[in-house]
C-alpha cells in the first residue's frame, strides 16, 4: 500500500480514495462503519476526472 | 507468388526500431526477395503523397513504429491503416507508448514550458513555443500539433499483430516477417514473440527466497552475476515482462526495464510489477516499509517505464 500511495501520487490521484483495510467476518457493524466513512471521504473529493489535460487529454 | 508490399513507418520514436529492422543483418536479402518497400522515411524516398495517391488495402503490411503525440502521426497512421491489409505494432512505443509515453506524466503546457523555458541551455525570453500556423510573407507555414496525452498504435488504429521490445530483437524481428513471408500468421491480435510467459523464464540466474531489505538504483551496486537481481534489491521488471528476448539484460548484469511489454493475459504491467516488488519487502514495521520504498525513487516511471499510456490509467492528473 505504500508504494502504491507514492506512485498514485505521482498520478495526481488522493490518497484519500485508496484505504485498504481489514474486517473480520463476525465485526459487522465495525464493516459498515469503515464503508461509510469511505464513502463520505470520497465524495467530498468530488467524482474522479482522468483528464489532466485539454481538449486532446 | 507475387511480391509482398511493405510500408515502414515511424511516429513518436527515436530511431532504434529502424535500427533493429536492419539488425536482421543478410536476411535483408531474403526480404527484399519476397517483399518490395514501398514505403520507409529512413531509406527510400517516398512521399506522404505517394501514399495517398495508393489505392485502398493495395499495401500488404506495414510496420508502424513509434507512439501517437502529434497529430500528423495520426495521421499518417490513419492513412497508412486504410491502405494496408495487415497492420503492425512495431516495438515498445506502438505496442504500449514506450519511453515518449512517459510524458502522460505531464501535459503540453508543462512539457513546452520546461523544454522551451526551464532547461538551463535555453534562452528564450519571449517564451516563444511552437505555434501550429504561422504566417511567413512568402505563405502560411504549419506544424502539426501537439498533444496532451501520448497514445499507442492500437489507441488510433485497429492493429492486426505486435512485435514487442525496445527495440525488437533481431530473432523476434524475423519471426514475424517469416511468419508474412510464408503466411503463416498466428490469429489476430497476436503479440509476436519467442515466449508468452515472463523474462524470468529465461534467465539463468539462480532464484532462492525473495526477500528484499533494501532496494538500489542500477548506478549504485555492482550485482554479483549469479544470483536473481530482485533479491539482491535491483528493480528488475523481468517477472512482469513477456520473454522472447532471451533475458539479455539479466545476463549482462542489468535488470530488466520491461520493453517486451506484459506478460500474456496481463493488461497492466505497471500494476504488475508493482505488487510484485511489494511482495518481496521484507518487513512488517510500517516505518521501516517507508524507509524500503523510499529507495523507489521514481515507481511510475520505474514501473510504466515503456506501457503508461496502455496503462489502466493512462495518464496523470495535471492541472
Amino acid at each position: 500500500m505504500p508504494l502504491l500511495k507514492k506512485m498514485l501520487s505521482q498520478f495526481g490521484i488522493e490518497q484519500e480514495r485508496v484505504r485498504l483495510d481489514w474486517v473480520s467476518a463476525s465485526e459487522g457493524d465495525r464493516f459498515a462503519k469503515l464503508v461509510a466513512e469511505m464513502t463520505e471521504q470520497v465524495r467530498k473529493l468530488g467524482p474522479f476526472s482522468s483528464n489532466g489535460g485539454g481538449k486532446n487529454g | 507468388m507475387a511480391k509482398l508490399k511493405l510500408a515502414l513507418y515511424w511516429a513518436a520514436s527515436c530511431g532504434g526500431c529502424e535500427i533493429a529492422q536492419l539488425q536482421i543483418g543478410e536476411k535483408i536479402l531474403k526480404l527484399v526477395e519476397a517483399a518490395d518497400i514501398v514505403f520507409w522515411p529512413v531509406a527510400i524516398d517516398a512521399k506522404y503523397k505517394d501514399v495517398e495517391a495508393m489505392p485502398a488495402k493495395s499495401i500488404d503490411v506495414c510496420l508502424f513504429n513509434g507512439a501517437i503525440r502529434n497529430s500528423e502521426q495520426e495521421h499518417i497512421a490513419k492513412m497508412l491503416r486504410e491502405k494496408a491489409n495487415v497492420m503492425i505494432a512495431y516495438g515498445a512505443c506502438a505496442y504500449g507508448g514506450g519511453i515518449p509515453g512517459l510524458g502522460n506524466l505531464f501535459n503540453r503546457k508543462s512539457i513546452f514550458d520546461r523544454v522551451y523555458g526551464e532547461t538551463p541551455s535555453t534562452d528564450n525570453g519571449g517564451k516563444v513555443v511552437p505555434e501550429t500556423k504561422y504566417q511567413a510573407p512568402e505563405g502560411e507555414l504549419t506544424v502539426p500539433e501537439f498533444y496532451d496525452t501520448v497514445r499507442t498504435l492500437r489507441q488510433t488504429v485497429d492493429v492486426d499483430y505486435i512485435i514487442p521490445g525496445c527495440p525488437p530483437e533481431e530473432k523476434t524481428t524475423w519471426l514475424a516477417l517469416e511468419a508474412l513471408i510464408s503466411g503463416k500468421l498466428p490469429p489476430r491480435g497476436a503479440v509476436i514473440s519467442h515466449s508468452i510467459k515472463a523474462v524470468c523464464d529465461e534467465c539463468v540466474r539462480k532464484r532462492n527466497v525473495k526477500k528484499v531489505k533494501e532496494f538500489h538504483r542500477t548506478f549504485e551496486v555492482v550485482p554479483e552475476t549469479e544470483t536473481c537481481l530482485l533479491e539482491q534489491g535491483l528493480l528488475c521488471a523481468g517477472l512482469a515482462t513477456r520473454g522472447g528476448c532471451g533475458a539479455l539484460c539479466p545476463q549482462a548484469n542489468m535488470p530488466c526495464t520491461g520493453c517486451y511489454g506484459p506478460v500474456e493475459g496481463v493488461v497492466d504491467q505497471g500494476a504488475h510489477f508493482l505488487s510484485a516488488v511489494s511482495s518481496v519487502v521484507d518487513s512488517n514495521n510500517p516505518q521501516e516499509i517507508n524507509a524500503i520504498i523510499d529507495n523507489i525513487r521514481d515507481p511510475a516511471g520505474t514501473f510504466y517505464r515503456y506501457s503508461l499510456p496502455d496503462s489502466l490509467l493512462r495518464r496523470a492528473r495535471t492541472k
